[in-house]
């Protein structure tokens, strides 16, 4: 590590979204989530454990809290719902995985710098760096980082089971802390493959894996840097964007027309998420 | 060497100046003519000596390359469309071991493991952590295949020297070693001099 890398590339890669943020994207990774589409069946969530190698805890170390779902389905219910027949008609779906944001809460805080922001508009988590301070955990508004409290290599793949573990990615121990990382694996496998064919990334190229398993395919993937990206036109279809005209971050959508449902979450502590939301429509009660 | 000046002294002073300036161009000169080094990127600096690996059949790599001028890619095909280099399948080497050489113990060592249809077990010498994502086609295609210097001239004494940079030069040895550190910051120092992603997550996983 040189002391250029040290002082200036770290340096721009930290930088916040009021300083400018980090401009030299090479890519910019978003997500939609349908939230009319999702039904709640946490296919998504299953993908994904499957995809990261994520441990299984078991009842009791879930219980406090011990929990590794990167991608996990949260339920609302409505509380208008609650003196109808059928009150179970109120509930609601939001799944949550790291939103990438592109002014990190998480990101500032690490004192040894493990996780940052890299080019491709991820947090990363650099697991052989984390000391487990867990200071990353405790700012983020999303709760959407997750602690290896035990080293659940040991009892989560018993054998044969080990044999279904992702080459892909490490099996992280005791002591890091971890989190969605739009698989990345997958993203630097098509990053590969299209500079061996000395061409960009196509759209719809690789996706990740909660929205390939996906059912209703209410999670669209891809680039937000690429102009012609389902992912950039569903933005711009309802018109979310995270910069106005002058290039200052937004913090709040300013919406009239009803269909418009892009939502980013908790997007007024000024986080710049790169997952948009699409709100949910009900019938009004009689 | 004649040199005009208003006074001799002086002459004689920048006479000597020119001949060292002349000289230094001579060696410049010389140095740009060589045939790969100025053109070859910067091999990370380190070594290492690595354990003595008892692989199952003794290989000379020396014999292979050095003498016979077979190209490093000619057996380790999977280098160039792949993350590891692979070993060839026992078959490759009995193209031509059936009938060259059949006489050597090592051979018939090797026609054994073939008549018995039994892999060889050969032992891995070369090994990154599994956190590391590290996959031998972007190298091969950015010091290799992008590089006119090798492909104008391929043969194994322009691709070795490439492989050379991780693996020490092969034609100088017989049974692979580790010979390069092969640390994190011994990659880096490599990324850093040839401009190559500086990013952790290119290689962490």
């Amino acid at each position: 590590m040189s002391l250029k890398n040290l002082v200036t590339d770290w340096s721009r890669y930290r930088q916040g979204i009021e300083e400018g943020g980090f401009q030299h994207y090479e890519h910019r990774w978003g997500m939609t989530i349908d939230l009319n589409a999702c039904i709640g069946c946490n296919a998504c969530s299953t993908a994904c454990y499957a995809e990261n190698n994520l441990a299984v805890v078991g009842k009791e170390r879930f219980a406090k809290g011990h929990f590794m779902h990167w991608m996990r389905v949260e339920r609302y219910w409505d509380e208008n719902y609650a003196e109808q027949q059928h009150p179970e008609q109120g509930a609601s779906f939001l799944p949550m995985l790291c939103q990438q944001c592109g002014a990190a809460p998480c990101e500032p805080v690490c004192p040894v710098v493990a996780t940052y922001h890299t080019p491709d508009g991820l947090n990363a988590q650099v697991y052989n760096r984390c000391i487990g301070s867990r200071y990353c955990n405790n700012n983020c508004p999303y709760r959407v980082r997750y602690f290896n409290f035990w080293s659940y290599y040991e009892s989560s793949w018993p054998e044969p089971l080990n044999l279904q573990l992702n080459p892909d990615l490490t099996v992280r121990d005791k002591g890091v802390m971890e989190k969605c990382t739009f698989c990345v694996q997958r993203i630097r496998v098509a990053k590969d493959q299209a500079k061996m064919e000395n061409r960009k990334v196509r759209d719809g190229e690789f996706t990740t894996a909660c929205a390939q398993a996906c059912p209703a395919s209410a999670i669209t993937f891809g680039d937000l840097m690429d102009q012609d990206s389902a992912v950039t036109k569903l933005w711009a279809r309802h018109e979310v964007a995270r910069h106005d005209d002058k290039g200052r971050p937004v913090q709040e959508q300013h919406k009239e027309h009803p269909e418009l449902r892009g939502y980013r979450v908790l997007e007024e502590l000024n986080t710049d998420p790169s997952v948009m939301y699409l709100e949910r429509v009900r019938e009004e009660l009689a | 060497m004649q040199l005009i000046g208003t006074s001799r002294t002086r002459a004689g002073r920048y006479g000597w100046l020119a001949a060292a300036l002349c000289m230094a161009g001579v060696l410049n000169t010389a140095s740009a003519a060589e045939p790969v080094s100025m053109q070859y990127p910067i091999a990370p600096q380190g070594s290492y000596k690595g354990l003595d690996v008892q692989q199952p059949i003794e290989f000379p790599h020396d014999i292979h390359t050095a003498v016979n001028k077979i190209n490093c890619l000619y057996c380790h095909t999977y280098a160039r469309q792949s993350k590891v280099a692979g070993i060839p399948p026992t078959s490759k080497c009995m193209g031509c071991h059936s009938v060259i050489a059949t006489d050597k113990p090592r051979i018939q060592k090797l026609t054994e493991y073939w008549t018995n249809k039994q892999p060889i077990p050969w032992l891995k010498v070369h090994d990154v952590p599994d956190f590391v994502h590290f996959t031998h086609e972007r190298h091969l295609k950015r010091f290799i295949f992008d590089n006119p210097e090798v492909m104008n001239n391929l043969s194994v004494d322009t691709v070795a020297p490439v492989c050379a940079m991780c693996h020490g030069d092969m034609r100088a040895k017989t049974v692979a070693r580790k010979d390069k550190p092969m640390t994190m910051g011994w990659c880096v120092s490599c990324h850093e001099k040839n401009g190559g992603p500086g990013d952790c997550w290119k290689c962490h996983k």
